[in-house]
């Protein structure tokens, strides 16, 4: 265990070393969160509701969507393909460590950067624009929020991962990477609250892993679930992972056996 | 300039061959994309469903702005993609390479790639905005039409300029990534129409950070909402911007003294 918390340690250096990256990134992110914000503020307008989130509702979704991408939605995807096709890869399979456990310790290391900075903007920004912030009533609601934000960065992270390993069979492993991030980013509702869509297609995407990713903790967060829900959504959070966990083992062991050390 | 052209043909051919051989890595960008485009749509039209209008915008219009962003956005991906590349090729000794070649070096950088991908993806959003046109709830006449083109040139020749001044960046500096892609997540504020942020935004977003300028102002150009005002100062910032740009660019290859090879 101990030397996955030096990876940790040693990852958490290199993301504070490079503040010049680590500020463009965050500022680039912020104009994302800007843009939904002001985007739903003009929507609401004067009404006090829309969809069944009340004004604070709503706006707290946008920025509680951004506590989560910077959190959850980190990943090492686009390493781990590059190693991959590199053959760098070679020098980690020959070291006494899970090379998953240590993407792990790394992709925490960023998550914890990414996480705190995020949580500094939304206070600024909360600041700033004077706005309107939901607080959670229920003692229950922050743990149960903190867990799912948790096992949403765990499914992301596989999920990720198992896309990355088609490096294994093809150099060009980085389309569907790509598209699987921008798809994901839709269907877990990382853009707009998954309610907007026609009754159909929501039910089809609950049915998949993608709403556990953002769109379930943030209404988590909000109490738009009562706590018997919120927990039966933990449950089914927690499968997914398991599932999705399992998926990954079963492709990794086939990549590895493929892998042939081009490039290295 | 026929010189200049027939080059770029010839990237752009290269570029062509590399991406078709580039199968299943070209098939997924180019759904990403499509995903991105569509996916946004959809959403726009889902939430109109439940709102009348936002910041006094019908859905038609609000959709003109999201449409217009993608235009300016991808026509500028598609020409000068090759910039993406700047820093590699000044890290890697491509740009000595090119500067003895008889062409201008920054054409020769923006033409490394000329991204076909954004060609199938920008026919969706010309097919859109044609089929959202129709359904404007204003009549368009002629003047109004050509103010929209040359405002989306300008668009495209602000993004030009932002373009030349990161790849003057990479000339000087050898860094690159986080500037290119602070200009793409800045662009994100765009697919909205302006008038939807704060006073403070509004103004930074025409006067600092000209996004506003480059994807809402053909829009509300085409809707009749812009005064000659802000128009001719659309105008006169892609010239200043232009000219700008250029005296970096050759201000950066004249300190450039080789870095690689």
């Amino acid at each position: 265990m101990s030397k996955y918390l030096y990876v940790y340690s040693l990852s958490l250096q290199n993301v504070l070393q490079r503040r010049a990256s680590l500020l463009m990134d965050r500022v680039g992110g912020l104009a994302a969160i800007l843009a939904l914000y002001f985007f739903w503020s003009a929507l609401l307008g004067q009404d006090e509701r829309f969809l069944g989130y009340s004004r604070a509702q709503m706006l707290s979704y946008v920025l509680a969507v951004s506590l989560l991408r910077s959190f959850a939605f980190t990943g090492r995807g686009w390493e781990v393909v590059g190693e991959i096709a590199s053959g760098r890869i070679s020098s980690y399979l020959l070291r006494p460590l899970s090379y998953q456990g240590y993407c792990l310790a790394q992709d925490f290391a960023q998550k914890t950067v990414h996480a705190l900075a995020a949580l500094l903007e939304i206070g600024a920004l909360i600041y700033l624009l004077k706005a309107p912030l939901y607080v959670p009533t229920g003692a229950w609601t922050l743990p149960l929020f903190a867990l799912a934000a948790l096992l949403s960065s765990l499914i992301f992270f596989y999920m990720e991962f198992f896309i990355s390993n088609l490096a294994f069979w093809t150099s060009q492993s980085g389309g569907p990477l790509f598209c699987f991030e921008l798809f994901l980013q839709f269907a877990a509702g990382a853009f707009f609250p998954l309610d907007v869509l026609p009754h159909p297609l929501q039910a089809a995407l609950r049915m998949t892993p993608f709403p556990y990713l953002v769109f379930f903790p943030v209404n988590i967060y909000l109490e738009r679930v009562p706590p018997g829900e919120a927990l039966r959504l933990l449950g089914l959070q927690a499968a997914w992972l398991l599932l999705v966990a399992s998926a990954v083992q079963a492709f990794w062991k086939r990549g590895v056996r493929s892998y042939a050390a081009e490039g290295g | 300039m026929s010189k200049h052209f027939r080059i770029w043909l010839r990237m752009g051919a290269m570029s062509l061959s590399a991406q078709l051989s580039y199968g299943l890595g070209s098939v997924g960008f180019l759904l990403g994309k499509l995903i991105r485009l569509l996916f946004f749509f959809a959403f726009m039209v889902a939430i109109f469903r439940h709102a009348p209008s936002v910041a006094g915008y019908g859905l038609e219009e609000t959709l003109l702005f999201f449409l217009t962003y993608n235009l300016v956005d991808i026509v500028t991906q598609i020409f000068f993609r090759g910039i993406y590349g700047a820093r590699r090729a000044v890290q890697e000794g491509d740009l000595d390479y090119y500067l003895i070649q008889p062409c201008s070096p920054l054409l020769r950088m923006a033409a490394s790639t000329v991204d076909f991908l954004d060609v199938t993806t920008v026919m969706p959003v010309i097919v859109l905005l044609a089929m959202n046109w129709q359904r404007l709830p204003v009549p368009i006449g002629p003047g109004q039409a050509a103010a929209y083109a040359f405002l989306v040139l300008n668009g495209i020749a602000i993004a030009l300029a932002i373009h030349i001044v990161v790849a003057a960046l990479a000339v000087r500096t050898q860094e690159l990534e986080n500037t290119i892609w602070l200009y793409r997540e800045l662009m994100f504020l765009g697919r909205f129409p302006i008038d939807v942020y704060s006073a403070a935004m509004r103004w930074a977003l025409v006067l600092f950070i000209p996004i506003g300028v480059m994807t809402s102002f053909p829009t509300k150009a085409l809707l009749g909402t812009l005064e000659t005002g802000p128009m001719l100062y659309a105008f006169g910032l892609s010239a200043f911007a232009m000219a700008l740009s250029l005296k970096f660019w050759r201000g950066a290859l004249a300190q450039y003294t080789s870095v690689s090879s």
